[in-house]
């Protein structure tokens, strides 16, 4: 479903250097590393936000960089993107920043109607009461309500494809526990393609079918979450070691016990 | 010892040819981002409500400032005036010159100075921090085209807007340097409205305006262009903002300068 090959990006310094990593249609796929490796260029390079020095990026068949506009717009539309830090359109309210998820040519005519009901739709289906949340502007939500609404914009439209850039990051133990849930409740019910970067190594390898870890602007390693636990590489094998850590300290820190 | 004077006048040189090559490139990108917002416009993609919105944060919402502006403007300038005259020249030449003074660089350049600070930092704000909070590229990931949606309206209500916040200030600055004349050097109102048809062409209107023109199309055009370009977080809005001041109030000087030759012949 989304194929990198030889993907090499270098802003100063070289961030992606020969990235080579398939993720198949249907499956749920995570991709960690340390932070600053480039996982956010990678999943903006698949609709085209970032465009590689070199390589290739697929997606759907399709490639993104040489197949003109209407390629790109196409590709797009298959797919729903969710930003890290919810990346809310600031003057419009929850209705109108859920709507813009869909396509412009929906929103005209009768079709609007109905577009305002899949706009209630994707509210329910991330757990916010649409009639509370409607009509208030993003500086009026919480940071976990704003990455739901977030991710009602990305659902909206119905997408194959889902990327999520650490939809948990910034959020409590509660917030990131019932996010966790919503991704994986939305992958299944909508059937899509999930690529989920995510720094909650153990929420990933949980959730997850298979995983990836980007180090050094390479893929360190690609696999099922069984074969990341017990990888011999010891680099991996530190970066599982210290994501276990971390978790065990969220939890004693968490004073609700909830977690 | 002539590679000791040699360094510092190569290093100058040097810095030249990085300003050029800087404006070089800015303005390719303002080309292009202005190719952008026209075929935005001819294929009617440009929100009529937004081109409204916008000309009433920047027309309407500027105005008391311009009147202030203009104001103090008309005040000085016939104080200023009078001073010199008195005693060497007829007082009625006063009325020309606050009249010409106005209308063709007072009106014009200090409203769009005005409008530098209020309107163009403003949007490079705006759009900079649009930009670090990934709104640019959530955007583009909706299928939508920012230009259309920010830039475009922007120029236009500026470019609209702008000729009538110089005409307003260019009518109030003569009307209050005429009172100011009055009751500083006594000049009554027949006396200044004398000397002000007296040197007065109907170019020169067309000139003011003209002006307004340009200026209220570059606010908006560099702004926006230098909004879209910010990186490097919260820190990057507020150098990105202090560049696009700089650069837009010397655009607005240069052109200023580059008037006369074209339009005053
Ligand atoms: N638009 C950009 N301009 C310049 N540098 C960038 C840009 N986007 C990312 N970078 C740099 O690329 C590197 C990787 O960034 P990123 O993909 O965000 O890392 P992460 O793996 O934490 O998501 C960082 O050093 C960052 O500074
Ligand atoms: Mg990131």
């Amino acid at each position: 479903m989304i194929h990198y090959e030889n993907v090499h990006k270098a802003f100063d310094l070289p961030v992606l250097s020969g990235v080579t990593m398939s993720v198949h249609e249907g499956e749920m796929f995570a991709l960690f590393g340390p932070s600053g490796t480039g996982k956010s260029v990678l999943l903006k390079s698949t609709i085209g936000l970032i465009r590689p020095d070199r390589g290739h990026v697929r997606v759907a068949g399709e490639s993104v960089f040489q197949g003109g506009k209407d390629t790109l717009e196409r590709i797009r539309r298959k797919a729903g993107y969710v930003f890290q830090h919810s990346a809310l359109f600031d003057s419009l309210n929850v209705h109108d920043n859920v709507l813009m998820g869909l396509p412009e040519d929906e929103l005209r005519g009768e079709r609007g109607v109905r577009a305002s009901r899949r706009v209630w739709d994707a509210l329910e289906l991330v757990n916010l009461e649409p009639t509370q949340v409607l009509g208030k502007l993003p500086a009026e939500l919480s940071g976990g309500m704003k990455k739901r609404v977030g991710i009602a914009r990305a659902i909206v439209g119905h997408p194959q494809i889902l990327l999520w850039d650490e939809p948990t990051t910034g959020l409590d133990p509660v917030n990131t526990a019932a996010v966790e849930r919503l991704i994986m409740r939305l992958s299944r019910e909508l059937e899509t393609t999930s690529l989920l970067v995510t720094h909650d190594v153990e929420g990933g390898l949980e959730m997850c079918d298979r995983v990836a870890m980007l180090d050094g602007g390479l893929v360190r390693f690609c696999g099922s979450p069984e074969e990341f636990r017990e990888s011999p590489d010891p680099v991996v094998q530190a970066f599982v070691d210290r994501a276990a850590a971390e978790a065990a300290l969220d939890l004693a820190g968490d004073p609700s016990g909830l977690a | 010892m002539n590679g000791a004077v040699a360094r510092p006048v190569t290093g100058f040189l040097g810095g030249f040819g990085r300003v050029g090559r800087l404006v070089v490139e800015h303005a390719g990108a303002m080309g292009q981002l202005l190719w952008s917002a026209a075929l935005a416009t001819v294929r009617m993609k440009v929100s009529f409500r937004e081109v409204v919105t916008q000309m009433y944060v920047m027309g309407i919402q500027s105005l008391p400032i311009v009147l202030v502006t203009a104001s103090l403007a008309g005040i000085v300038t016939s104080q200023q005036g009078g001073y010199q005259f008195q005693g060497n020249l007829p007082l009625y030449v006063l009325g020309s010159l606050v009249v010409q003074t106005m209308v063709l660089e007072m009106g014009p350049v200090l409203t769009a100075v005005v409008l530098v600070g209020r309107v163009g930092a403003r949007i490079t704000a705006e759009l900079g921090t649009m930009v670090v909070s990934e709104q640019i590229d959530a955007y583009h990931s909706c299928g939508r085209d920012p230009v259309a949606i920010l830039v475009a309206p922007r120029v236009i209500a500026g470019t609209l807007a702008m000729p009538l916040l110089v005409a307003i200030a260019d009518v109030v600055g003569i009307l209050v340097g005429m009172f100011a004349a009055k009751l500083t050097t006594g000049l009554g109102y027949e006396a200044f409205l004398y000397g002000a048809r007296l040197f007065w062409h109907s170019w020169d209107l067309l000139y003011s305006l003209t002006k307004a023109f340009a200026f209220g199309f570059a606010i908006p055009l560099i702004s926006t262009h230098m909004g879209l370009r910010t990186g490097g977080g919260a820190a990057g809005v507020g150098s990105q903002t202090t560049a696009a001041v700089m650069f837009m109030t010397l655009t607005i000087l240069v052109l200023d300068a580059m008037m006369p030759p074209l339009m005053l012949q």
